[in-house]
């Protein structure tokens, strides 16, 4: 297999861990971590060559940050 | 695609190399910021993985999303330091 498959395998596994065990318990800090295994799983679509899921999740991940932006902007405003 | 070289498999794993050097350092680091600058890191090892494999459209509609993202959470960051 391809290099960018298992550097995609090993970011998906650790920003999945810390994503969910972060070291400070903070939602900002949780969203950010989010980002890490996005780019694990694009990695993969990319050794599989699927252009159009490259392209899709790319836009969707985008989407799902500025939402969830908005959410902890709202909900620390309560 | 044709039979890559020698020393392009070593660039190809340089750059896998460079991209989860970012990933454990956003993981690790407890700044927002430093965060956001080692996910720009990943996004600098991905990028060249993108356009070796053909996809330069690919890379150029990455290239406007990978900031877009950063200035959103970069709001919120500025909004918790206040």
């Amino acid at each position: 297999m391809s290099p960018e498959f298992f550097a995609g395998l090993i970011l998906l596994i650790i920003g999945t861990w810390v994503t969910a065990f972060p070291r400070d318990r903070e939602y900002l800090t949780r969203l950010i971590n989010l980002e890490i295994p996005a780019f694990g799983l694009l990695l993969v679509a990319l050794s599989f060559d699927e252009t159009l899921a490259l392209l899709t999740f790319i836009a969707v991940s985008t989407l799902t940050t500025f939402v969830l932006v908005l959410l902890i902007e709202r909900r620390s405003q309560e | 695609m044709g039979r890559r070289g020698r020393g392009m498999n070593t660039l190809l794993l340089l750059f896998c190399a460079i991209a989860l050097i970012g990933g454990l350092y956003a993981g690790y680091a407890r700044d927002p910021y430093a965060k956001l600058i080692a996910i720009g890191i990943i996004g600098g090892g991905i990028m060249p993985l993108i356009i070796v494999r053909g996809y330069v459209d690919v890379a150029a509609a990455l290239a406007l999303i990978i900031p877009l993202s950063t200035i959103f959470v970069l709001q919120l960051c500025k909004k918790g330091a206040e």
